[in-house]
């Protein structure tokens, strides 16, 4: 009995002194780490305790999150999202808005980077790249009045068509051109700072494969479509999966920034309706909050459907 | 199956504009030497020179040192690198501006190169499939490549699920399933263990029974040199050293670089010798002591008109006898390897390396610290001359 009591003892000491050890070996990483933990931890998981939110009648600043003025009310500010006369509207907008911009987006920087790669001169490609990252720098507000300069009333696209004859338009205020400046805008900006990713995956592609398909007899094309495009499937993938997770998480800062009376029937999404609920006019921010949760959860149940479909298929997922 | 033909190929790697600038800062002069690169104001010269002819279904071994061209020569034939002059015959074809695809060569390369999204049977039917080999044909061919090495088993899997060297075999594979004119191999066993090596080795001997066509063969291990080519051509710097037989390289090597480089452990060398004449026959004082040199030793040096002075004379390990009556020399290590005997001997300012064999050899005779008699036979001694580090007989 001594003797099992004092080798079970061992065991643990032993199990203790390798922990240790470890955490000993890797004290510089953790320590490195610690930052982004803080981060994560401050910004991402504390904010979630505010969910409860939702769940209040009517929650003011100032109130107690876990002790409700106006009390406890389950699911009714989700119920009353699902009854309200807004709703299908708001979904129809934000998930055309996001698919749209997914369907073209997604392959645009893939499409970019085997290009790019594909390239003869290596300066030609670096200059390339530079000329593409550029967009992503410039601002959302500075955007929004780029697209004023080019597509409002008196900008460049209507004088043009003006010179040819015809007549001036508002783009901003027709639901029809929302969409499509939105979508292209976006992608305009950030085509090219997506592909470094792609670039990066395809930079270590053995030169020794294109080589081979060189005696094999494959052309530039053939080599793009059986060297490159193979060597950059798990990293496509990977970003399928976090692209379509966050697919409903489209922001609230561009939409309301191109919105105005005429395009509002589909530049309303639900991102907009929370900042307009919660923070705007007629202010309900238990109710913005249920609409916030609520978005959240379908982008989780996206996430892990695409992570499922993925693990499935092509045996890249991030769990 | 074909013959080869290069003649005077040259390949020099342009000076980039920025290397270009440096150069003009920094110097003037034309034609300067860096490590084992020659640097000219076209660019750095990593081939010069080369002529050679091969024949139908020989296997020709290019074999030096890193950095030495042959790499960069076989990429020349396989159209991966531009030849900068000269001219490239596959057949009575000038192939020098032909696409690689249309040389009708294939290559295996040092890393496999395989496709690593495909199986083995996509990885070896891809060149037939872009050739758009009908494919009943393209199942029988690679199956029949498959069957020469051994894979069948693997045609299913991808190439991470195989081993190295069965990756090697795949990649092997992938070559011959398009019964190329010629194949071409760049240092195909280097990644592999020595105990695989080997085993490739002899399958790569039993393959070309197998396949008749040309070989190039790339390696920087002499021993896959003379165990495999038919001939070998030995290169360093850019230039062809000798073209020859193993025989013949092992033989009667053309320089001191040679005789250097074949032949493991490497030939000894004696470096303050000297080459005398007296009543017109030639001698050579090695280590304090003249030697005679055989009537065809005489015979090449007469013919070579070489004047007596410095020579470094160069005999094999294995040439080297226990001798008693012989020079003197102080066991340094001993290397005990089952048939035989390496000892490490350091005699005056020279170490040298003497192979005995251990049949019937007290062993307690040659520990580490004991001195020992040795010698070796004139007709198995090389002349280098000291200038030219040409063989003299």
């Amino acid at each position: 009995m001594t003797t099992a009591k004092a080798s079970a003892e061992l065991v643990s000491r032993s199990r203790g002194s390798k922990a240790f050890r470890r955490l000993r070996e890797n004290s510089p990483f953790l320590v490195m780490l610690f930052p982004a933990v803080v981060i994560v931890f401050l910004f991402n998981y504390l904010p979630i305790y505010g969910v409860l939110i939702a769940f209040h009648k009517d929650f003011v600043p100032g109130d107690s999150i876990l002790n409700p003025v106006g009390g406890w009310v389950g699911l009714q500010n989700f119920k009353n999202f699902f009854e309200d006369v807004q709703f299908w509207p708001l979904m129809r907008n934000t998930f055309l808005l996001c698919i749209i911009g997914f369907v073209v987006g997604f392959p645009l920087p893939i499409i970019v980077s085997l290009m790019l790669n594909a390239t003869r001169g290596r300066r030609t490609a670096k200059i390339l790249q530079t000329i593409f990252n550029g967009p992503h720098f410039i601002s959302l507000v500075v955007l929004i009045g780029m697209l004023n300069i080019f597509f409002g009333h008196y900008g460049l696209v209507n004088n043009i068509k003006e010179s040819l004859g015809g007549e001036r338009t508002q783009y901003f205020l027709q639901e029809s051109a929302f969409r499509p400046m939105y979508i292209l805008s976006s992608n305009w900006q950030d085509f090219g700072w997506s592909a470094i990713i792609y670039i990066a995956a395809l930079s270590n592609v053995d030169p020794g494969q294109h080589e081979a398909a060189i005696l094999d007899g494959a052309s530039r094309f053939q080599r793009v479509i059986h060297v490159d495009l193979p060597a950059i499937m798990p990293m496509v993938s990977l970003m399928l999966i976090m692209s379509i997770g966050g697919l409903m998480g489209v922001g609230y800062e561009k939409a309301f920034l191109m919105q105005t009376d005429g395009n509002l029937g589909v530049s309303e999404l639900i991102s907009t309706y929370v900042y307009r609920k919660g923070i705007l006019n007629d202010t309900n921010q238990s109710y913005a909050t249920a609409i916030g949760l609520f978005n959240s959860i379908i982008n989780v149940v996206l996430l892990i459907i695409a992570n499922t479909t993925s693990k499935k298929f092509s045996n890249n997922s991030l769990w | 199956m074909a013959t080869l033909t290069l003649k005077n190929i040259k390949k020099v790697y342009p000076n980039t504009e920025r290397t270009t600038k440096k150069r003009k800062k920094k110097t003037d002069e034309p034609v300067k030497e860096k490590a084992n690169l020659q640097i000219t104001d076209e660019g750095v010269v990593a081939v010069q020179e080369f002529s050679l002819d091969i024949a139908d279904r020989e296997f020709i071994v290019l074999v030096g040192p890193s950095g030495c061209g042959k790499s960069t020569t076989l990429r020349m034939v396989a159209g991966l690198e531009e030849i900068s002059d000269g001219e490239l015959y596959i057949g009575d074809r000038l192939v020098n501006d032909v696409a690689p695809k249309d040389r009708d060569i294939a290559m295996v390369f040092q890393n496999y190169a395989l496709y690593p999204h495909m199986s083995v049977y996509d990885n070896m039917a891809f060149s037939l499939k872009l050739q758009k080999v009908p494919k009943d044909e393209i199942r029988q061919k690679v199956e029949e490549a498959a069957r020469i090495l051994d894979i069948t088993q693997y045609l299913d899997r991808k190439p991470k699920a195989l081993s190295g060297g069965q990756r090697q075999r795949v990649a092997i594979g992938r070559a011959i399933v398009r019964s190329p004119q010629v194949l071409l191999m760049d240092e195909p066993l280097s990644n592999l263990d020595a105990k695989l090596r080997n085993q490739m080795r002899a399958e790569i001997i039993k393959l070309r029974q197998k396949i008749n066509t040309t070989f190039i063969y790339v390696t920087h291990d002499q021993t896959e040199a003379m165990t495999l080519g038919d001939r070998i051509v030995i290169m360093k710097d850019g230039f062809i050293q000798q073209i020859g037989t193993p025989q013949e390289v092992f033989g009667h090597p053309n320089n001191l670089f040679v005789a250097g480089f074949i032949g493991t452990p490497q030939m000894n060398f004696f470096n303050d010798c000297q080459l005398t004449l007296e009543g017109g026959k030639y001698a050579v004082t090695v280590l304090g002591t003249s030697i005679p040199l055989t009537d065809e030793q005489q015979a090449k040096l007469k013919a070579n008109n070489c004047k007596p002075g410095h020579v470094i004379v160069g005999v094999r390990p294995v040439h080297m006898r226990i001798d008693p009556n012989g020079f003197i020399g102080k066991i340094e290590v001993s290397e005990m390897m089952g048939s035989e005997l390496h000892l490490h001997l350091s005699v005056g300012d020279s170490d040298i390396v003497a192979i005995i064999p251990t049949v019937g050899l007290n062993l307690s005779d040659y520990a580490i610290g004991k001195t020992i008699g040795f010698s070796f036979s004139p007709d198995l001694m090389h002349l280098f001359d000291p200038e030219t580090t040409n063989n003299l007989i």
